[in-house]
């Protein structure tokens, strides 16, 4: 320890001192507040689905970070026939962070990304219509039916057996269902919060972006607390602004009615004869919310709230369909053929989009009790909702959680909960009209005739019940880390309607969702540091000036550092974006689209379509651990999000129709999810004077998908997956040196993978790197930095197993790797004092210097790097 | 008061609004037991908070949003569609 340090020890101990006191003297001015109690206010805010309160849900600065996944059942068609078609499935992933800023100020953040893929129903008809046939492929039948529909003169639907061509009686219904491509929602919202003694005020807002609805809102809250905090009261406000741009499906909206919209869709014809239809709408959401907690007793609390929304403009969804069915009682009915069934009449069938009406209000009103129970230390929650809407839908939610610690940081709930619905005054499965199908003299129907000005057959606007089941776990280890994970069963029914007469059971289904957490509390070391509570800490505080604080790391440089204490632990989040824009590069040239279809798709056949841009986004946590000072283990989940938009250039034959592309217009792909989780090992080979070094080995499993296809059924890019697929081996070698405010580092690393193709039949090339940096400390608590990169990686060894479109050079094998120099130019700020103290957050811009490619590929933009870590 | 209003009849609004009201003034005016500020211990606990796990929470609202016709809109925070 020199001189300056040891100095600037005892200011340290000083700044405590005296911040102890002020922390007393602040205790009796406001009347004795206590930790538990200032902890209660604060929980008593955590009202159920009101967003003000989870900014202040926990009475500490904290950061975290989720990750959730749902998938639904296989929808049932009929006859115990399943949809060929992927169930809905979602990665959810959730980054939030809250920080007192200055004594009273708050701010909170948060991030949510969901990305989202597979089947959902987009209409409703009688089974004997034909158009959810399993073995019809394509999107148009399904709206239009094989047209043996039949009725007779009581409106009994009849189904005709194919083989034998006898008509039978068969009111039963089906769904059709429909599937997409992958899309990604990203929304990100923050709140500023400034606290009194007895009231408390914030403002937030955000904004929610995925590819056909783009929305940001505004809000604020207001808190009083009366009766020595025994009683709270609360009240919000909220705006949102949301407009819609949703691109109708060119195959199939040729086959439905869209002519009340006619004003809101803007046709954009396609060069290939296939016009695209976007639908535009403009929705405002008003929003206000009154709560009131109240402490019953040392045991119990109860709070509840009323809120009203307000929603206008278009409230509809632009993927849902209705079928209207006219039946004409005055048409001559055809002999059925078959004994004993009467003259059957021929219904019109029409598909039409969905109306809603433009303006919804709703109201809510629920109740939360909280119970101890002081013989089990645990806490039962109960809570009620009742919703009305001048929809028609009238909704109650019964929840029960038992909260149960069960010791050396554990706790346990498992919670249920009901939930019921009335179906709205314009839902129904399809409509029935008992007249001929209007048309204008064109053929097309003439919705003004039509006795109806509202309809939908969205299942989610029926009558049915919903009973979900599920667990959360948390783990506490030490005093600021706590991990959480969740499972739920969900079951949809129509037979679970309170009060029965909901959905047949055609519309049943259900989905399980798990999600797992950590989360951080970020003033739990600097409150060991500065209390002076031990001796360790103190010697943690030391450390951290060596290691994090000394000697700054470029953002990109991964495995570059380790803790040399044993039992520390340190957590950290890493983001990286990439972006490829630009030319088509050949080697390192540029080349012209007319090279590229002709060449680009490997001689034989042209490319229809070439790439012109694809971004990647990477989210990774570090979770390392010291078991001995030459030792670190460390583990890394990962999770990915690419999109790519793609281009039709002139010249270029169509893409085929089957291949998913065919949207019209330029496609657009997402994917999204879990990527490959490292495990690695660093061990220190030596540190001598200003010298460091060393060395990791790390294994990367294959969790993260690489069988993501289209909606047609084919692979996705190989670029676009979302792992490799193959068990990797990753070793690296490390260096860092350091003198005064200067420090420099060099780096050695590879990724071999050790299987020669994975399940789909390709495996990524290997990959080698090597970087240099070096680094200036400006401030005590800023550097900047430097940092030359050389990377290596083959091209893609085999190609997909099964039978794959290649539409451009992104589906060929030999089209990825290269040969890559990079400058990174970097900042890094470690907090140097109070209550982020040891924080560490570090940004670098990785800008590309040259490209050598293999085969043919989109020139690089550049990358930046970010990471926030913090140790214990 | 809860059961599913038959169709047509008008909103059972005023009722509840005004049993809320009254429910609520009751319980806070109606002197419920005084804690001392030594005896919040209890309620101070993790599993005594209104909501323990609060970002889960979000996460189950947001799910049951996109699949039930209650749940979505109702919190005064506004946020996109991502109804899949």
């Amino acid at each position: 320890m020199n001189k300056h340090r040891l100095h600037r020890g005892l200011l340290r101990r000083l700044a405590c001192l005296l911040k102890a006191r002020k922390r007393e003297a602040r205790k009796y001015a406001t009347g004795g507040e206590s930790a538990p109690l200032r902890a209660l206010t604060a929980a008593a805010l955590a009202l159920p689905g009101l967003s003000p309160a989870t900014a202040q849900a926990a009475p500490g600065d904290e950061a975290g970070f989720q990750y959730g996944h749902y998938t639904e059942g296989q929808r049932q068609l009929y006859l115990g026939t399943r949809s060929k078609y992927n169930p809905i499935q979602v990665d959810t992933l959730l980054g939030s962070g809250k920080l007192t800023l200055m004594d009273r100020w708050k701010f909170a953040f948060h991030y949510v990304q969901d990305t989202w893929s597979g089947a959902t129903p987009i209409a409703t008809a009688p089974l004997a219509f034909g158009g959810n046939h399993q073995t019809v492929s394509g999107a148009s039948p399904y709206l239009q039916g094989k047209g043996v529909l039949r009725y007779d003169r009581s409106f009994n639907t009849y189904r005709r057996n194919e083989t034998t061509g006898d008509y039978v009686k068969d009111n039963r219904l089906v769904h059709t269902l429909s599937a997409a491509s992958p899309e990604t929602r990203m929304q990100g919202d923050f709140r500023l919060g400034y606290e009194w003694d007895e009231s408390a005020f914030n403002l937030g807002g955000g904004v929610s972006n995925e590819p056909d609805y783009y929305s940001n809102f505004v809000n604020t809250d207001a808190r009083w607390d009366f009766n020595q905090k025994l009683t709270s009261v609360d009240l919000g406000l909220s705006y949102t602004n949301s407009e819609i741009n949703a691109k109708l499906n060119p195959e199939a909206s040729q086959y439905f009615d869209y002519s009340s919209y006619t004003k809101q869709i803007d046709v954009i014809p396609g060069p290939d004869a296939t016009p695209t239809r976007i639908i535009n709408g403009l929705r405002q959401d008003w929003s206000t919310r009154l709560g009131v907690s109240q402490v019953l007793n040392k045991d119990a609390v109860l709070a509840g709230g009323m809120s009203y929304t307000r929603s206008t403009g278009y409230l509809a969804n632009p993927y849902k369909m209705v079928e209207f069915i006219f039946v004409d009682p005055n048409q001559t009915p055809e002999d059925a053929g078959t004994p004993g069934i009467p003259p059957l009449l021929v219904p019109q069938v029409q598909a039409v989009m969905e109306r809603r009406p433009d303006e919804r209000n709703q109201f809510s009103w629920d109740a939360r009790y909280v119970q101890f129970i002081e013989s089990l230390d645990a806490a039962v929650h109960l809570d009620y909702r009742f919703f009305h809407d001048d929809w028609g839908i009238n909704a109650h939610t019964f929840e029960a959680d038992w909260v149960q610690p069960v010791g050396d940081g554990w706790t346990v709930t498992p919670r249920f909960r009901y939930y019921s619905q009335d179906e709205a005054d314009f839902y129904q499965p399809y409509w029935l009209f008992k007249n001929a199908e209007p048309t204008f003299s064109n053929g097309k129907i003439d919705l003004s005739k039509v006795p109806v000005s509202n309809y939908s057959s969205d299942h989610r606007l029926s009558g049915y019940g919903a009973i979900g089941t599920g667990i959360s776990v948390s783990k506490a280890i030490g005093k600021a880390i706590q991990l959480q994970g969740s499972f739920e069963y969900y079951t949809h029914a129509g037979g679970l309607k309170l009060g029965g007469g909901g959905e047949d059971s055609y519309a049943n289904f259900n989905f399980y969702q798990f999600n797992a957490g950590i989360k951080v509390d970020l003033s739990a070391p600097s409150l060991m540091g500065d209390l002076g509570l031990s001796e360790h800490a103190g010697h943690e505080g030391h450390h951290h000036e060596h290691h994090a604080h000394g000697a700054p790391l470029p953002a990109g440089v991964m495995f570059g550092h380790m803790m040399e204490q044993s039992g520390q632990t340190m957590v950290g989040y890493r983001f990286m974006w990439s972006l490829q824009d630009g030319d088509i590069l050949h080697g390192s040239n540029p080349v012209s689209d007319a090279t590229v279809i002709d060449q680009g798709c490997g001689g034989r056949q042209k490319c229809s379509l070439l790439p012109k841009d694809m971004s990647m986004y990477m989210h990774m946590l570090d979770i390392m651990y010291a078991p001995t000072d030459w030792l670190n283990l460390m583990l890394m989940p990962q999770f990915m999000d690419m999109d790519m938009n793609l281009r039709q250039p002139p010249g270029a034959p169509p893409p085929p129709s089957e291949g998913g592309h065919n949207h019209g217009g330029n496609p657009h792909h997402a994917t999204g999810g879990v990527g490959d989780v490292g495990l690695y090992a660093l061990f220190k080979l030596f540190t001598f004077q200003h010298h460091h070094m060393h060395a990791t080995l790390g294994l990367s499993a294959p969790t993260g998908a690489v069988d993501l296809k289209l909606v047609s059924g084919d692979y996705e890019h190989y670029g676009m997956q979302l792992g490799s697929g193959t068990w990797d081996f990753k070793p690296s070698l490390t260096y860092t040196g350091q003198w005064d405010d200067w420090s420099w580092g060099g780096q050695l690393s590879g990724t071999h993978r050790m299987e020669s193709e994975n399940e789909v039949g390709f495996a990524f090339g290997d990959i080698f790197q090597a970087s240099l940096w070096g680094s200036y400390k400006f401030m005590d608590w800023l550097s900047g930095s430097v940092r030359g990169i050389y990377t290596a990686q083959g091209a893609i060894n085999g190609r997909y197993k099964a039978p794959h479109q290649i539409v451009g050079p992104m589906d060929m094998p030999n089209s990825y790797g290269g040969r890559y120099w990079d400058l990174g130019m970097g900042l890094s700020a470690v907090v140097p004092s109070g209550t982020f103290k040891g924080n560490t957050l570090s940004v670098e811009w990785v800008q590309p210097l040259q490209d050598d490619v293999n085969g043919y590929q989109l020139e690089r933009d550049g990358a930046l790097n970010a990471t926030w870590s913090i140790a214990f | 008061m809860f059961q599913s209003r038959p169709r047509g009849s008008g909103p059972a609004l005023p009722a509840w609004c005004l049993s809320f009201t009254l429910a609520m003034t009751c319980f806070a005016l109606a002197g419920c037991a005084e804690v001392k500020p030594w005896e919040r211990g209890h309620l101070a606990k993790p599993q005594m908070a209104m909501e323990p796990y609060p970002e889960q929470a979000a996460l189950r609202a947001h799910t049951y949003g996109g699949r039930e016709a209650a749940t979505g809109g109702q919190s005064t925070s506004g946020g996109g569609c991502g109804c899949y």
